[in-house]
């Protein structure tokens, strides 16, 4: 059987006679793709670990000032909370980012002794903080990177602290965290009598009840109980925190410039491409080709560009998950178990890369004049 | 593989006038011509007397500034579509060869055939049948720049044959070849009129060429003179 001719092949060919001008071109999608998926990949996996934290620990509700990160409500709100017939617990607490040293950052929380958090934690090693003594408890990531071990101390914002004992939590993020007795907190956080969340749970959801619709009406319950105060469902504030935001703000953006750079990578490949084959593209409409299979072909090239671009992005992407799941200042963030839907995601994304970007060279392509084109020196 | 032929005008230009430049520069000055099924047919003139614009406005791929060109009986671009008339009923073949440099020659071949809807093995054997009837079966492989001139000029008759044509349009198709290659083409060209009754249209500035025609169109000033 004499070789045959197909479609791709001939697109595949195409872009195979300028090898360099395609490698480079793959380079670029491949960055845009691999940026998207690292990026994105990081900015979610943060959102789902710090969903984690909320549902591991059994909260339902997050009460807050108006903004996560620069609230502060007075500590006394508690009565008011627990005063709600339809709140189970309240745990006053206080989270910041605070560096520990000068490699390592971490989320530091302030609870009470007695907070209802404290039971989702497994202890590897040590027991609890006691409320009014400098007594740290570290996430066993965190201590494994510090190499601090129960009975040791360590220094938090200038005060030194002994730690008393390493938790395995249920989310990365509390794997990496150090948590406090809540007075303490206030005093380095100099916020003496107040806090920046109450984390509610609510009594269980009477039989039959959507949770949604329970929750949603536990947090109509509070703010009328207590006014000034937005009552948020926890994995909303997961979702919608400052950090969490600013997390998929700068991966959305700097994918977006990155896959702009590969798409107009495949666009400049393309029209010059088609530039180049004017002759040809003429050949291919006096052989009888339609403006349609001119449009296909180049779409095709296109599209493939994209494809094997984003597959190589795909990959180099996932690499530098794992990596950033491997180094200590991330891996706290970032879980190397990544949706498949974002693998999808990104390879639907550099198809439609190829698409755009070879839009207008194969309009162009289509709508030469056969014989102008084929006049074309 | 040849559709029956079908007696009768098969190609009628009336009236066709090629302007460019706004009118400023005339091509084609009012020509009327008709050419009957499976006839033989050169067009000779001097350069730039429009022999090769009226090549293309029969073939599909120009179209006239006035004036209308037939198809057994039925106006081109509007009766008849012309991609459809490309791919179909006519074959090119071109002084330049017009070959596709990444493809071998069997694949040349197949490139006319992807436009219609045929399965690959059919265009394969298709095309090493044409290439084959050509004398290259040994060069079917071969890259154009691995074919010499007369070489690549019977590729792109195998690929004007491809989609079994019912009109074989050529623009000085021995106009870059020597005289040996040049006489093997003519043989070739008027061996497949001969045999499979095919419409042939030869614009040729050489005269033995035009002459051997049983037909000869001169062109002059974008008209015909005789």
């Amino acid at each position: 059987m004499p070789a045959q001719l197909s479609f791709t092949g001939f697109a595949w060919k195409n872009l195979w006679r300028r090898r360099l001008r395609t490698l480079l071109t793959l380079g670029g999608i491949t960055m845009g793709i691999g940026a998207f998926v690292a990026l994105v990949g990081f900015s979610r996996a943060f959102e789902h670990e710090w969903q984690r934290l909320y549902t591991s620990s059994g909260t339902d509700i997050a009460v807050v000032e108006t903004n996560f990160l620069a609230t502060a409500l007075n500590q006394d709100l508690d009565a008011k909370l627990e005063a709600v017939p339809v709140v189970d617990k309240v745990s006053p607490m206080i989270f910041n980012l605070i560096d520990l040293t000068p490699d390592v950052n971490a989320l530091v929380y302030g609870w009470q002794a007695n907070s209802y958090e404290l039971n989702s934690l497994n202890f590897v090693s040590g027991s609890r903080f006691h409320d009014g003594q400098p007594e740290v408890i570290l996430g066993n990531l965190l201590a494994s990177d510090l190499k601090k071990k129960p009975g040791e101390m360590m220094t938090i914002q200038g005060a030194p602290f002994k730690v008393t004992g390493v938790f395995h939590g249920g989310s990365a993020l509390e794997d990496g965290a150090v948590i406090m007795p809540l007075d303490q907190m206030q005093v380095i956080s100099s916020m003496d009598g107040k806090v920046t969340a109450f984390h509610v749970r609510l009594k269980p959801a009477p039989a039959g009840e959507n949770y949604d619709a329970y929750v949603k009406n536990g947090e109509k319950e509070i703010e009328a109980a207590v006014p000034g105060v937005h009552a948020d469902p926890a994995a909303d504030r997961a979702a919608n925190n400052g950090l969490v935001s600013l997390a998929h703000s700068v991966a959305w953006g700097t994918s977006s410039i990155a896959l702009l750079i590969g798409i107009l990578g495949i666009a400049n490949t393309m029209a010059m491409s088609v530039f180049e084959r004017t002759r040809e593209i003429g050949i291919l409409r006096a052989l009888g080709w339609k403006g349609w299979h001119v449009i296909l072909l180049i779409l095709t090239e296109a599209t493939g560009l994209g494809v094997v671009g984003g597959l190589l992005g795909i990959v180099a992407g996932w690499g530098a998950l794992r990596i950033l799941a491997s180094l200590p200042q991330t891996a706290s963030v970032v879980s190397t178990a990544v949706d498949p839907q974002h693998f999808i995601e990104a390879l639907l994304i550099a198809i439609a890369s190829g698409i755009t970007a070879g839009a207008y060279p194969a309009w162009r392509g289509a709508h030469l004049s056969p014989v102008e084109a084929l006049r074309y020196e | 593989m040849s559709s029956p032929i079908q007696k009768g005008p098969i190609l009628e230009a009336r009236g066709l006038v090629k302007s460019y430049d706004e009118g400023r520069v005339q091509a084609l000055r009012g020509v009327d011509t008709v050419i009957e099924a499976g006839e033989y047919v050169a067009i000779s003139g001097p350069s730039g007397s429009g022999k090769s614009t009226l090549l293309h406005m029969l073939g599909g791929l120009d179209t006239p500034s006035q004036g209308e060109v037939y198809f057994r009986g039925s106006q081109l671009g509007t009766a008849v579509n012309l991609d459809q008339f490309r791919s179909q009923q006519v074959g090119f073949i071109f002084q330049a060869f017009h070959l596709l440099p990444t493809l071998r020659a069997v694949e040349n071949v197949q490139v006319a055939m992807l436009a219609l809807s045929q399965r690959g093995n059919h265009r394969a054997e298709r095309a090493a049948q044409l290439l084959e009837e050509m004398g290259l079966k040994d060069r079917m492989l071969h890259y154009p720049n691995q074919l010499s001139a007369g070489e690549r000029q019977r590729v792109a008759i195998a690929r004007a044959l491809a989609n079994d044509p019912a009109i074989l349009l050529a623009d000085e198709p021995t106009g870059n070849l020597d005289t040996a290659n040049s006489a093997h083409i003519m043989e070739i060209l008027r061996g497949i009129q001969a045999q499979q009754g095919m419409t042939l249209v030869i614009v040729t500035h050489e005269n033995d060429i035009a002459q051997s025609a049983p037909r000869h169109i001169r062109f002059r000033d974008g008209r015909v003179e005789s």
